[in-house]
Parts: structure tokens; C-alpha cells; sequence
């Protein structure tokens, strides 16, 4: 038993522990060489799926940037307008346009081809082939020089929205895509083309114009200023209100079942399906205080109590993380708790502040299923004005474009999708920057 | 005579050694020993208890400290000695769950009165912490912080003023007048905490506290402060909570000595470290247990 | 609580005890036989005395080179405090009664030479008995940190005082009846002389034992008055 304690240390002694290291040595290191391996895996994954995304919605989405359009001697002849006063906008609105620019087209048909079928069909087929929205563009010839009337005039009109599939298809692969196009009709846009009377110009009307069932008239204006109106009073609200709260329950209230109760609710709360938000915009907004439909206000105001919960649980966080010691500090110099707040912990949390609140907005940006609710996935032609006026949003117009029949949609929903993209982005970069400043100005 | 002496009972032979502290054995309970009181006190603490939750952190502890007098406190961790340190000021009123009991007077004015209000209490009697905790804003901010909050001053060549003397005060102000507009977080950690101790003295307290002023420091830093101390004694009352004894030593006219909530013995700091009167100062001061 | 948290410091303390006492041990024993030297005139042990000296002196420096360094290493206070301070003041006494006592061995080995004084045997007998209890009960006071015992010591000096001036008065009856025996009477006086020296440091050291156990200072002061300052602490 005496012996004992000696054997034993000198029984460990003759362990060769550099020995067993060096043998488990290769094994440690190969484990964490596919640690390391499995989190550049991740990555890589993350940006292979990304990259997957983003070339497929911009090579689906670029060419609604551009348009077809097709150039046309319109003859203003006074008389098939049937109007006296190339002046009066009265007159100018209620003008035949169409009569013009079926004329044109035949005329340059005549010229080009020699002759075009005479039923009504062919020349209804002809007309076809120009944008419904040709019109305006002729109006707005006729009213900006008055003088052209009884003149013709070269004005590059829109193509109509599969004339412009076919176009950008055979600038792809050189092969048409007809798609509903007759073989009649075929012939006259290869003819067009080869007198290069046909071009590819900038879309200004997708960024111009709000929604319309032809796709070439179409445009993402609508639904640009429904977000941003949304995203205004969403701003304008919860930020305010998110801070508020969760300086009030961060410094303030005090640590009792009461707040216990309305902490674990508002982390349930950020849980919720956003479409049960949705669910009750609908209630409260629209059915209990009446207001109406679809507008930017609604959508807000159910988007505010959305993002509510995460800009609430964010800047709790972030208060959180503000060194204690820095507090003591300014109690210890007398400070009151407003000044103590004010001068010290807002400013310092305002960074993680920001970072949440506007994960919340990018969310709330991105939000569709709680619109879909309140009637903002109506059809909306016109830009709304004002935070009172009808309008569609960014996602939803996605989410329409998507489900429509038409194969320029697909282009034009890739292309809103790209939009919101480039804002989300623009939001994030905003955050990163204002972090960035604020942070550096509390070093 | 001799069987009661701290000396022999920690060096007899004859007794067995190595034994557990028995604290009982040692009058934990009884009043505390040595000069407590005194007739020209600045603070006094009369029958303070308290209390986190249901443990009581303080136990009946009464002391009044001097005008112009450096007040070392010391103790193992845990003994209370922060803990009565900043009910000298209220900093505990930020702890929600601590209840103190007793009384607390300042210029014989209870500061645990209803009427009194913290702010203008925690101008009399600053606070300097264990960690250098300067803000994050420059130098001068800083230490125009306190004079700033309480409205002290009204023009900004005044503030001028406070902030060159009270940096000067600190002995700070040679080492940085020539960048009061960088960040007071850049400073090296000897130089955050006189800049902390500049924005206390900033507000001219009456009475500061220093709570370990000195344990995040090297020793350069540490001789600086305790300098500095000596220096600020002339005009304020200082009360110092330090693990360091022979920082306590170095600085302090008169040493309490906190042990389990109890104050056990407050006497002159000569005193204390020849000869303490209790036989647990004389065992935690002399490194038998802590 | 007996024990410090630092075992080294600990032992580094006893180590410091035991080196007094061993010092201690040495220089009573130099004591005993100077004394005895100088009454049966014996010279070898005299000249055993005086080489002796080395050995105190090498651990004199010893402990005051020990004592340095618990100071510069462990920053004692309090009762280790007083304890390192109280060894240095102890081995300078103890060191000064060495040299007390190789003085009383030169006046032995003189007196063997000469021939033996008139008188003034008894006296040493009796004062050496007395000054040598003191120093056994003042090694004995700190071996047991026993601040009545060095009370008792600081006590007998003052018997030891008392007999030394009685044995004077005697020594000079001694040389007035024969003044050729003056130079020898001389040597006694000297040894009386340097035993009343070595009661005087075997007071200092109970004044340091004193001090050490009870942390007062009462050097200087009456035995009475320690006895009153005892009583009030």
C-alpha cells in the first residue's frame, strides 16, 4: 500500500505523451481540415445558388429593358382623324388614331411589298401588329407640332407585344419564335426588318406607365410607388414605435409577470404568418374603420405591425448589448434616466437598431401574402398620387405578371424582380453605410 | 492575556493547525472593533442592511467617514465592501432587486430620504469603476459630460475651463491637451481611468468613491492614481474599495475591514497593518485565507 | 486560519523561528561557558568560547539575509510583519550577547594568566545563573510567542541591575583592601560588567517579544508601565 503512490507517478511517467500526440496529431489535423471544408462547402453552395438565380432572372428578365418598335409613315390626314383643330386637346383626345396608322401601315406595305391582302382581316391583322398603345405615341406627335396635320410623318410606333417575342427571338437564335403570329403576319415583320424599318429602343414605358393587360404597355410604375409609399409609412411608423417600445421595456418596465407576458408575446408575434397580419389589416383597417382598399396607407399600416415584432426584438437586443459600464458611468455622474438613455444608449444601440429595423423593412418589402388580403392585388392602371390612391405593390405585381398568359410577361416579371432587387440592395447598402458612420462616430 | 492574542493563536505550536476558520469562534456576530465613529464626519452610515432579494449582503453596518480622509475598505470577494460603496451614492437604485435598509447621511442629511433626488446626490458624491468605462465620444466630451448634464456652466470658454483644470487635476493633461477632440477610448487604460476620475472631479464633488480604481491597471498606471489620490484628498473626500492591501495601505488614513456582509474593524490604517485589532483582519491582512 | 493560503510563506516563517532559536541555543551556550571559564579558570573552555564567535556571526548574517528576503518577496503585514522585524532587532541583541560573552572568555583566559582575583566569584556565579535563565526564558518566551513570560524577563533584569550595582559596591571593598590586585579585580568587574549587558539584551529581546505578540512598543518604558499597557490591550 506504501508503494503504491510512487508506482502510479512512476507508472505515468513512462507514458511517452509526445508519442501519443504525434499519432493523434494527423487525425486532428484532418478533422479540421473537414471542418474547415464543410463551411467552404456551405458557402459555395449559397453563391452557386445565387448565381443560379441571378443569371437566370436577369437573362430572362434583361430584354424587357428594351422594346420593339416598328417606324411608320403616318399620314395626319385631317379628315380620317376627323378632327378641325390640331390645337384643341379636346379634339385631340377624341381623334382616330387608328384610322391614321391603319392607313400608314397599308401605305407602307404598298410601298415595300407591292400589295397586301384587301379584306378586313388582313388589314385588321396589319393593325395588329402595332401596339394598342401606338395611339399616344401618334397623339403625342400631333400635340406637340400642331403644323403636322395633312402632313406624313415617320414615327417609330410600338411593336405589339409578339412582334416584339418574335424580333428578340430571332436576335437570339436567328430562328422566330411565331408564337401567335400568322404566316401572313410573319412576312410582313421580316420585310419590315429588312428595311430596317424595325429597331430595338430603351423601355421607357416599363418604368412610365402602371399595369395593362398588353404586355408592351405595361410597366412596374404602379407598384414602384405603392412599395415606397408603403414603405414610407411603414418607416414612418414602426421605427418610431419599435424604438419606443423597446426602450420602454428594455429601461423602464419594470421585471415583473406583466412583461415577462408581453416579451414572450412579442416573440410569438414575429412568428405569426405574415398572411394572419394580412387577416387583420382586413378586420381592423378596412372592416372596422372602413378605409378603403388597396391603398398604400392600409398596405403600411399592416406591413407596421408586421415588421413591429422583429424592429421591437432587434433593438432590445441591441440596448442589451450596451456595456453596462457605460450607464454606471453616466448614473455615476449624475445623469437622469431620459439623459442616461438619450446621451448614451440610444446612440450606442443605434447601429444594431438600424440593422433590424431595416431587415424588417426589406422584409416588409418584399411582402406579398398580407397585401393579397387587403386588395392591393387589384389591377392598377394608373401611378397613384398619393398615399390615398389606389395601387398595387412590387410583389404582387410579380406574383400577377407571373400568373399571366402572355410570354412577354415572363420577361417583364423577371425585370420587376430585378427591380426589387436593386432596391432591397440599395436599402441594405443604405443600413451597411449608416451602421458604418454611426458606429465609427461612437469609436 | 497571551491565550486571546491574535499571534498566538495562529502560531502556537501547541495547537493544532490547519483547521477550518471557525468564524464563530471568532465573533463574527459581535459589533464592530476600532474607530468607527467619529465628530467630524463627512458621511455617516448608521445600521445599514441589505439586501438582494432574500439574501442580505450587508449586515448592520455602521462607520462614518472623515472630511478630507482617504477610507479604505477591504475585504475577500463577495464581503460587501462594493456593495456599501455604492449605497453611498444610490448607484444600487439601478439594481431593481436590492433593498437597503438604514440610514446614510451626507453633511447630516439622510440621502436615503424620500425628498432626496439621485442627481443631484450623485453630483455631491462621484463614483469611479473597477474598469476604465470612459464614453465613447472625445476626450473632452468626456470630461464636459457632468458639467454638461447638470448645467454648470454657461458659456463654452468656462467649459473650457473645467475640463483643462479638472484633466489637470488628474494629471492627464500634459499627456493629452494636444488631442482632447480624439476618442477617450483610444487612451491607454492607466490614462481612461484618470480621464474617468477627471470627469468625476469635473462635476466638484464633495466625496468620491473609487471602486477598485485600480485592478484593471499595471503598476505604473496603479502608482499614478494612488498619487493622484493622495493629491485629490486635499480637497475631497475619498472612500476606496481596493483587493489590493497594500494599495489600501499606501493610500488610506483609516482601513475597514468587511468580511460576510459584517463590518468587522475599522481603525487607523497604521494601525491595521501592524497590528490589527480582530483576529479575521489579522488573518485575511496577513494572507491566511481570502 | 493558522496557515497562510502561501505554505512557502509559511515555512519560510518557521524557518526564520527555528533559525533564532538555534542562533538562540548557540550564544546561551557561549553564556554558560564564559561564565564557567571565568570560575574555574579554565582556559580551554574560554578559548572553546571565542571560537565559537564565527558560527553566531555566519548566522546573524544568515537570518538578516532570510529576513530580506520574506520583506522584498512576501510584503508581510501585521503580525508577520512584526515577526520579520522583530528577528532582525533579535539577532542584533542575540549577536551583541555573543560578543558580551567572548569579552567574559578574554577576561577568563586574562585571568588564568594573571592568577585569580581576590573576590568577586560569588557575584558572577549568581549574576551569570541569573542572566542565563533570562536568556532560557526570553528563547523560551518566543518559541511559545509568550508575552507574559518576556514580561517576566524584562522583570529579572531589574534583579540583575539590582546585583550588579551590590557586587560593585563589593568588587571596590576588594580593591581599596589591596590595590595590587586592582588589574585582576579589574578583569572581574568587566566580566560583571558585560553579564549585566547580556540581562540588558535579554530584556531588548523580550521588549521584541513584547512587540511581536502584542504589537506594542514598549521600549524605553518601565517594567511597570509594560505591565500597565499589557493590561489595557
Amino acid at each position: 500500500m506504501a508503494k503504491m503512490t510512487p508506482n502510479t507517478v512512476s507508472a505515468r511517467k513512462h507514458v511517452d505523451t509526445m508519442a501519443l500526440v504525434t499519432r493523434n496529431l494527423g487525425k486532428r489535423k484532418r478533422a479540421e481540415w473537414r471542418f474547415r471544408a464543410y463551411g467552404v462547402a456551405a458557402i459555395l453552395f449559397g453563391f452557386a445558388c445565387l448565381l443560379i438565380l441571378f443569371s437566370d432572372i436577369i437573362a430572362k428578365g434583361h430584354g424587357a429593358f428594351f422594346q420593339t418598335q416598328v417606324y411608320v409613315q403616318v399620314p395626319l390626314n385631317a379628315q380620317r382623324l376627323q378632327i378641325t383643330d390640331p390645337s384643341s386637346t379636346a379634339q385631340l383626345a377624341k381623334a382616330n388614331y387608328d384610322s391614321v396608322i391603319e392607313q400608314g401601315l397599308i401605305e407602307d406595305q404598298m410601298r415595300i411589298n407591292g400589295a397586301i391582302g384587301s379584306t378586313a382581316a388582313d388589314k385588321r391583322q396589319l393593325l395588329n401588329l402595332i401596339s394598342t398603345g401606338a395611339v399616344y405615341t401618334v397623339e403625342e406627335t400631333l400635340s406637340d407640332t400642331p403644323s403636322l396635320l395633312n402632313q406624313t410623318v415617320g414615327v417609330w410606333l410600338v411593336a405589339d407585344d409578339d412582334v416584339d417575342n418574335y424580333v428578340k427571338s430571332l436576335g437570339h437564335s436567328g430562328e422566330g419564335i411565331s408564337g401567335r403570329l400568322s404566316q401572313q403576319q410573319q412576312g410582313w415583320v421580316d420585310n419590315w426588318i429588312a428595311h430596317e424599318q424595325v429597331r430595338q429602343a430603351f423601355n421607357t414605358t416599363f418604368f412610365t406607365s402602371g399595369d395593362s393587360r398588353e404586355p408592351e404597355q405595361a410597366g412596374i410604375r404602379s407598384a414602384l410607388m405603392g412599395s415606397l409609399f408603403m414603405l414610407l409609412v411603414t418607416i414612418g411608423l414602426s421605427f418610431p414605435i419599435g424604438i419606443a417600445a423597446a426602450i420602454y421595456l428594455e429601461e423602464y418596465a419594470p421585471k415583473n409577470g406583466l412583461t415577462d407576458f408581453i416579451e414572450v408575446n412579442i416573440n410569438n408575434l414575429a412568428a405569426v404568418p405574415s398572411i394572419i397580419f394580412g387577416l387583420l389589416g382586413l378586420a381592423i383597417f378596412i372592416g372596422f374603420f372602413d378605409m378603403p382598399r388597396s391603398i398604400p396607407l392600409v398596405g403600411g399600416l399592416v406591413l407596421t405591425l408586421m415588421t413591429l415584432p422583429t424592429i421591437i426584438i432587434s433593438s432590445r437586443a441591441a440596448i442589451k448589448a450596451v456595456p453596462p459600464s457605460i450607464r454606471d458611468a453616466a448614473y455615476g455622474l449624475g445623469a437622469s434616466k431620459m439623459q442616461v438613455v438619450l446621451h448614451h444608449v440610444v446612440p450606442l444601440a443605434m447601429p444594431g437598431m438600424l440593422t433590424g429595423a431595416i431587415i424588417g423593412f426589406a422584409q416588409a418589402l418584399g411582402e406579398t401574402a398580407p397585401l393579397l388580403m387587403i386588395g392591393m392585388v387589384a389591377f392598377i392602371v394608373d401611378v397613384p398620387d398619393n398615399l390615398m390612391d389606389p395601387s398595387s405593390a412590387l410583389p404582387v405585381q410579380i406574383f400577377l405578371w407571373a400568373d399571366s398568359p402572355e410570354r412577354a410577361f415572363v420577361e417583364r416579371t423577371s425585370a420587376a424582380i430585378m427591380v426589387l432587387l436593386a432596391f432591397l440592395i440599395t436599402m441594405n447598402g443604405l443600413a451597411v453605410w449608416l451602421r458604418h458612420r454611426l458606429g465609427r462616430s461612437h469609436q | 492575556m497571551s491565550s486571546n492574542s491574535g499571534y498566538n493563536r495562529l502560531f502556537d505550536p501547541m495547537q493544532e493547525t490547519g483547521r477550518p476558520l471557525d468564524f464563530a469562534q471568532h465573533g463574527l456576530g459581535n459589533k464592530t472593533v476600532g474607530n468607527s465613529f467619529s465628530d467630524k464626519a463627512k458621511m455617516s452610515v448608521r445600521n445599514l442592511n441589505v439586501y438582494y432579494d432574500d439574501k442580505q449582503a450587508i449586515h448592520d453596518v455602521s462607520l462614518d467617514i472623515n472630511r478630507n480622509e482617504v477610507m479604505a475598505m477591504i475585504g475577500p470577494s463577495g464581503c460587501g465592501k462594493s456593495t456599501f460603496l455604492r449605497c453611498l451614492n444610490r448607484m444600487n437604485d439601478t439594481i431593481d432587486n436590492c433593498k437597503v435598509e438604514g440610514e446614510v447621511t451626507l453633511d447630516e442629511h439622510n440621502i436615503y430620504d424620500r425628498k432626496q433626488d439621485v442627481v443631484p446626490l450623485r453630483a455631491r458624491v462621484g463614483i469611479v469603476f473597477q474598469k476604465p468605462n470612459p464614453f465613447p465620444k472625445s476626450i473632452y466630451e468626456n470630461v464636459a459630460y457632468g458639467p454638461r448634464v447638470h448645467g454648470l456652466v454657461s458659456r463654452r470658454a468656462q467649459l473650457d475651463e473645467i475640463v483643462e483644470d479638472s484633466l489637470r487635476r488628474a494629471s492627464l493633461w500634459d499627456e493629452v491637451k494636444d488631442r482632447l477632440f480624439s476618442s477617450g477610448t483610444g487612451l491607454s487604460g492607466g490614462q481612461q481611468q484618470r480621464l474617468c476620475i477627471a470627469r468625476t472631479i469635473a462635476v466638484n464633488p464633495e466625496v468620491i468613491l473609487m471602486d477598485e480604481p485600480c485592478s484593471a491597471l499595471d503598476p505604473i498606471a496603479t502608482a499614478r492614481i494612488e498619487e493622484l489620490m493622495a493629491d485629490l484628498s486635499q480637497n475631497f473626500t475619498i472612500a476606496i474599495v481596493t483587493h489590493s492591501m497594500q494599495q489600501a495601505a499606501r493610500v488610506s488614513n483609516r482601513t475597514a475591514y468587511f468580511h460576510m456582509g459584517r463590518l468587522i474593524e475599522v481603525n487607523d490604517t497604521r494601525r491595521v497593518f501592524t497590528n490589527p485589532e480582530h483576529a479575521l483582519t489579522e488573518a485575511y491582512i496577513t494572507g491566511r485565507f481570502g | 486560519m493558522e496557515r497562510h493560503i502561501s505554505q512557502r510563506f509559511d515555512s519560510d516563517l518557521e524557518a526564520l523561528k527555528s533559525q533564532v532559536l538555534e542562533m538562540g541555543g548557540v550564544v546561551e551556550q557561549q553564556i554558560i561557558d564564559s561564565v564557567k571559564a571565568i570560575e574555574s579558570v579554565d582556559r580551554t573552555l574560554a578559548e572553546h568560547v571565542l571560537s565559537v564567535e564565527d558560527d553566531v556571526d555566519r548566522r546573524e548574517v544568515l537570518l538578516d539575509e532570510n529576513c530580506t528576503m520574506i520583506l522584498a518577496c512576501r510584503q508581510p503585514a501585521a503580525s508577520d510583519l512584526r515577526m520579520v522585524l522583530s528577528v532582525t532587532k533579535m539577532t542584533r541583541d542575540l549577536e551583541r550577547m555573543g560578543d558580551e560573552a567572548q569579552k567574559i572568555a578574554q577576561m577568563a583566559i586574562a585571568l588564568s594568566d594573571d592568577g585569580a582575583a581576590p573576590g568577586g566569584y560569588e557575584s558572577i556565579r549568581h549574576m551569570g545563573a541569573l542572566v542565563q535563565k533570562m536568556v532560557n526564558s526570553v528563547l523560551d518566551a518566543f518559541a511559545r510567542f509568550d508575552a507574559d513570560k518576556a514580561l517576566d524577563v524584562a522583570r529579572a533584569d531589574t534583579q540583575v541591575d539590582r546585583e550588579y550595582q551590590s557586587a560593585m559596591r563589593e568588587i571596590v571593598t576588594y580593591m581599596m583592601e589591596d590595590p595590587r590586585s586592582i588589574g585582576r579585580v579589574m578583569n572581574i568587574i568587566w566580566a560583571l560588567r558585560s553579564i549585566e549587558r547580556i540581562g540588558d539584551h535579554a530584556r531588548n529581546i523580550a521588549e521584541h517579544i513584547i512587540y511581536l505578540v502584542k504589537g506594542l512598543d514598549v521600549r524605553h518604558t518601565s517594567v511597570h508601565e509594560i505591565e500597565m499597557r499589557l493590561n489595557k490591550s
